[in-house]
């Protein structure tokens, strides 16, 4: 291939789009969208200055907390607000979909509850504008508007013919063409990459993030230039421009609408998940076999007490050193915690393999490999949140032993009950309590999980040339 | 310059060029006539090296096109039945666009002149390829294959759907390309343009050559004849 | 000559291919209705279960404290599901459909969502509506765009104009032959649908598929429109798929991104933090204060009097209880106001946009929208509250656990009957929209050369 060539043809295609006014249009649509899109996500992660604040407000009321039973604490409990990642003004992911609020106290795993979809009317289930959703979904459609005629308009009406004659090749011709057409995708990309890095420079951010951005632009690079390969492969392998445009239309059309969802649905169908009863069910049903912690009679906590008393070589537990109904929630909570952990992580193991399908579908599906990886890096999907809904439970397990072992340390033995004024720990152990911060996954991790969408686009990168090259020896100008 | 050498070609079982030899001088315009479907296209497409030949060979500037597709590209250029080009860039954009590709630094004014010397007028140089009429596309056609340097201009139905003033300016053209060295091969159902225009005429039927002769020899209603008794 | 048109389109690849996928797509969706239909009764079957072993288990444990053994029974509600929920899921499958309440503090239980898989949420269901919806329109495209300009550019166009009598008949011809069998591929779909299902055949059944014909018949006359203005099959397919794409993805998306910006819901955390200050800080406040405020709400009670500032008592404890509701109850009112007011936006947006319209009545029909669900949620609140009068005096006076008679316990059923039709607002504005398009077809069918 000769640059020249290549370089010429390329200049050739995009000086022809831009001598029609819809390219006009469709950059000023796209522009249009992108503001929307981008104003959509500011404000989204503007909600964020709301948690902060309902985080601080939690925390004061908390702190706030005159001298108490350290018990009463443990119920007072905390709220843990989830907290966007900055990137998720780019890709909304399934934010909406996810608990954004959980509140946490002893004994209890709370369901983090008030995502915006459960009160959103229906029309979010039609999809949310989000700039990674116009990169996802929109621009393919323009790029295959603008190429779908790149080459068979020309065998068409013979001038691909003339184009040979004149000395170019089917590879210079190919990619010449590819090369015009990624060049017009990116330009309207890169408003997007502007618009992002802008907004994300108005506040400092660590390096992950901007590693994330990184490989998030990257990744988007990657999937137009499949996308404009695709639309030149397709329009050379058609006998008609109207054919051309039928295929890609429907190409996409089963890429985003249709694969997406059926295999989503394939997925649920094959992995049922437990109702929320069930769960609790099942948990409630392996807690009992231990036995209940709050009831001074339970055999369980019985054989505890007796061996307990037995070491420290007492009769009652009210000769002992410490408060004994704290030491019993302390291995309550303990028990039970393990337990909700691992059904917990049964449930998310679960939703994985729901998901697998369409995971592995990306293989085939380039649409899903880049809405997966874009998702993961915007700290959107299903594993953020999971980290999440981790690190809340880890946190509401310190909080409640915290004050159990107050309890056991500070209170004295005999006392059984927490209310009044009688039998309470000073309250700066309130505020010597940290507040629950949330942590983002690091992109390391990330990427480790989205590894197959990582794949998926360079694959595809690579199928995608190697179906050029083989049109480049094997097309016809007829 | 320009040979074929039991040139034959099928789609599947289906003849489209049986046995063909024929040779086309520097200078010489050929015509080449036909019914549809008798193979006059697909000759040229193996001229082109666009179809490789089922058996035999073509040859342009005595080298064998299959084998030599870069050299025997160089010095050729083909003119379709409507130069259809790019309809938003010019005449003078299209020209430069196809010059260059064929590798030719042309400057502009020299590009004008190209142009010129195909018959358009100065005036449409800059105007859209969109609004030319059949006659303008096709000198557009000519001044690429000009800046070209192309010692084989291939033609196909060149003067079908041009009006009568626009047919014999087009004669003059190609009588003038000739004059000055090129060898000229027209597929055509055009018989009356033929005689006027070509040096020699063929008549093709059902693949093969049935017909070839001077046109010193023969007027056109003669040929008319002929024809219509060949095929 | 109906006979033939219907044989030349019924042998093209485009028709073949559009209604097996069609067909696949909606058996699927009948499928995945009848699942999530399984699966609500299934949820029933297991509330009714639990509840009973449940309390069974608890009286037994907790037999001897009334107030101790209210706190940790709950006391399940049902959301109804109607059969025509299998056709339009809607907002169902995130909301739960059953709600299992203490009678303590509601503000603290009433939001508490379901185990859902929010990748499966964010794909969204392939129920029916979303067939009807999404892909009918795309069938109607496929079918309709080179309704006029496949003549033209296949020759056959001057044909027509010499031999047939009426041109926009001959057209027209074309259209029904096209609209017939993609109306009966649509009614057939629903109907399995309904036996599948089990719908029942009333008002809200009919309304549904008067809906979903309507929504078939406006995409008809929009393409109509667009191919009778003359343009080749090329920009006719763009043209429509470009409309398609903004009444079923950019619209209704734009619509959203509006209203969630438009009505934010701090509230809903803030409920949550006052909820929960406003029972916790009670323990360290006076008794009597307490107490004055819970009277205040329920005079009748106010004969209990005042307990011990000293010590534990149990009608302090639901009072304060009942507290964290009060004094969370501005705001919680205020997130009722704006999500009913998010709702309200929507279906405004929705008479301008026929698809979000489709939508928004299928899910209304079937009672999977928000509304209902705040209906639910309302519901709830009386729910919970009869169930507070109903064990506050016997808590207060003490009364013993065996007094009670906990078999009358069962899950309680929330039926929304208080919705009516309102017939012209549900397709009023479908009707307008086709009748708009059908005049603008008609002045461009006479253009035609």
């Amino acid at each position: 291939m000769r640059r020249d060539v290549l370089l010429l043809v390329a200049r050739q295609f995009w000086t022809s789009v831009f001598k029609s006014k819809a390219i006009y249009l469709l950059l000023g649509l796209t522009l249009i969208l992108l503001f929307y899109a981008a104003f959509s996500g500011v404000s989204y992660h503007e909600q964020n200055h709301h948690r902060i604040e309902h985080q601080q407000q939690a925390r004061e009321s908390w702190e706030a907390n005159p001298d108490k039973h350290p018990h009463r604490m443990a119920h007072f409990g905390t709220f843990a607000f989830r907290l966007k990642h900055p990137l998720s003004i780019f890709d909304f992911g399934v934010e909406s979909f996810t608990g954004n609020a959980v509140f946490l106290e002893a004994h209890k795993q709370n369901v983090v509850n008030f995502s915006e979809a459960s009160y959103s009317t229906s029309l979010i289930r039609f999809g949310e504008l989000s700039m990674g959703m116009i990169l996802q979904l929109i621009l393919p459609l323009i790029v295959f508007f603008l190429g779908y005629a790149a080459i068979v308009a020309d065998r068409e009406n013979g001038t691909l013919k003339i184009l040979l004659t004149q000395g170019a090749t089917w590879k210079e011709v190919l990619y010449g063409r590819a090369l015009g057409l990624f060049g017009l995708s990116c330009l309207f990309y890169l408003p997007f990459v502007f618009a992002t890095v802008a907004l994300l420079l108005m506040e400092s951010y660590t390096a992950d993030v901007w590693i994330r951005l990184l490989v998030i632009l990257a990744s988007y690079l990657l999937y137009l230039f499949i996308v404009s390969l695709l639309t030149i492969i397709i329009s050379v392998g058609s006998k008609t421009s109207k054919n051309a445009l039928v295929k890609l239309l429907g190409i996409w059309l089963l890429l985003v609408v249709v694969i997406p969802r059926t295999s989503q649905a394939v997925g649920s169908f094959l992995y049922p998940t437990p109702t929320k009863l069930e769960f609790r069910g099942a948990i409630e049903e392996e807690v009992i076999q231990f036995g209940d912690s709050h009831n001074a009679n339970d055999p369980y906590y019985n054989f505890i007490r007796d061996s307990v008393l037995e070491v420290h070589g007492v009769q009652s537990i009210n000769e002992l050193p410490f408060n004994y109904p704290g030491f019993q929630m302390y291995v309550g909570e303990k028990i039970s915690t393990e337990i909700y952990v691992r059904h917990h992580k049964e449930l998310l193991d679960q939703y994985r393999r729901q998901n697998q399908l369409t995971k592995w579908l990306a293989l085939v599906n380039p649409y899903l490999g880049v809405k997966g990886l874009s998702m993961a890096l915007c700290g959107t999907d299903l594993e953020t949140y999971a980290s999440f809904q981790h690190q809340a439970e880890a946190y509401r397990y310190e909080l409640a032993q915290a004050m159990n072992e107050l309890q056991i340390k500070h209170i004295r033995a005999n006392v059984t009950s927490s209310e009044g004024k009688v039998n309470v720990v000073d309250r700066e152990e309130w505020k010597s309590f940290p507040d629950f911060t949330y942590e983002y996954p690091t992109v390391e991790s990330t990427l480790g999980s989205e590894l197959l969408a990582l794949i998926s686009i360079l694959l595809w990168s690579v199928v995608a040339l190697g179906m050029m090259n083989y049109w480049a020896r094997n097309a016809s100008a007829l | 310059m320009l040979e074929a050498v039991n040139l034959s070609k099928k789609y599947g079982q289906k003849d489209a060029v049986v046995d063909l030899n024929l040779k086309v001088e520097k200078g010489e315009v050929f015509c080449l006539l036909g019914q549809n479907g008798a193979g006059k296209t697909t000759t040229i497409n193996l001229f082109l090296g666009l179809l490789d030949p089922t058996s035999g060979k073509a040859l342009v500037g005595g080298l064998d096109v299959v084998e030599n597709k870069v050299s025997t590209n160089q010095i050729l250029a083909y003119i379709p039945e409507v130069v259809q080009l790019y309809g938003n860039l010019s005449g003078l954009e299209n020209l430069e666009f196809f010059s260059k590709l064929a590798g030719q630094k042309i400057a502009s004014d020299e590009l004008s002149k190209l142009l010129l010397e195909a018959g358009l007028q100065e005036e449409h140089h800059k105007s859209k390829l969109s609004s030319y009429s059949k006659g303008m596309r096709q000198k557009v056609g000519i001044a690429i294959a000009l800046s070209k340097q192309a010692q084989v201009i291939f033609m196909d139905e060149p003067t079908s759907g041009l009006d009568p003033k626009a047919t014999d300016e087009f004669t003059n053209i190609c009588k003038s390309l000739a004059k000055n060295g090129k060898s000229i091969f027209m597929a055509t159902h055009d018989i009356f343009n033929a005689v006027n225009v070509g040096d020699r005429v063929g008549i093709m039927n059902e693949g093969r050559l049935i017909y070839s002769s001077h046109t010193e020899n023969i007027d056109a209603s003669e040929m008319q004849e002929l024809y219509l008794k060949t095929i | 000559m109906y006979k033939l048109l219907f044989q030349q389109f019924l042998r093209t690849r485009a028709c073949q291919l559009g209604l097996t996928l069609v067909l696949i797509l909606g058996g699927i969706s009948i499928i995945i209705g009848k699942q999530f239909l399984t699966d609500q009764g299934r949820l029933a079957d297991q509330a009714t279960q639990m509840q009973q072993e449940h309390i069974e288990r608890n009286v037994k444990l907790h037999g001897d404290d009334l107030s101790l053994l209210l706190y940790y029974l709950k006391f399940a509600l049902l959301n109804e599901t109607d059969p025509l929920a299998g056709l339009s899921v809607g907002q169902s499958d995130l909301n739960p459909g059953v709600q299992r309440i203490r009678i303590l503090a509601l503000e603290g239980q009433k939001y508490d969502s379901d185990l859902v898989n929010p990748t499966k949420l964010l794909y969204g269901n392939l129920d029916l509506s979303f067939v009807i919806v999404y892909v009918f329109p795309l069938l109607v495209i496929a079918f309709m765009y080179n309704l006029f300009s496949e003549e033209r550019e296949s020759g056959t166009w001057q044909m027509v104009n010499v031999m047939a009598r009426s041109k926009s008949k001959f057209l027209l011809g074309k259209l029904l032959v096209r609209f017939l069998l993609l109306a009966g591929v649509m009614l057939f779909l629903i109907g399995v649908g309904a036996v599948v299902l089990g719908v029942a055949a009333d008002t809200a059944f009919l309304l549904f598929t008067l809906t979903a014909l309507f929504y078939l018949i406006f995409w008809f006359a929009l393409c109509f429109w667009v191919v009778c203005l003359r343009q080749n099959s090329n920009v006719n397919a763009l043209v429509l798929l470009t409309i398609w794409l903004a009444l079923v993805v950019l619209l209704p998306a734009f619509v959203n991104n509006y209203i969630t910006n438009n009505y934010p819901l701090p509230e809903a955390l803030s409920t949550m933090i006052k909820q929960r200050d406003g029972y916790h800080v009670k323990w360290d406040t006076s008794k009597k204060e307490t107490m004055e405020k819970f009277y205040e709400e329920y005079p009748q009670f106010a004969n209990y009097g005042f307990p011990s500032e000293k010590g534990y008592s149990p009608t302090w404890y639901y009072a304060m209880q009942h507290m964290g509701d009060v004094e969370s109850r501005e705001d919680s009112r205020a997130m009722q106001l704006k999500i009913r007011s998010r709702e309200a936006s929507s279906r405004m947006w929705a008479q301008v946009i026929p698809s979000m319209q489709a939508q928004l009545v299928f899910n209304e029909v079937a009672g999977t929208g928000l509304d209902d669900y705040m209906d639910f949620l309302q519901y709830m609140n009386e729910f919970h509250e009869n169930l507070r009068l109903y064990f506050y005096p016997m808590i207060f006076s003490n009364s013993e656990v065996a007094s009670v008679d906990w078999g009358q316990f069962t899950p309680e059923v929330f039926t929304n009957s208080n919705k009516s039709i309102n017939w012209t607002k549900k397709l009023g504005s479908l009707v307008i929209t086709i009748l708009l398009f059908s005049v603008l077809s008609i002045f461009s069918v006479r253009k035609l050369i």
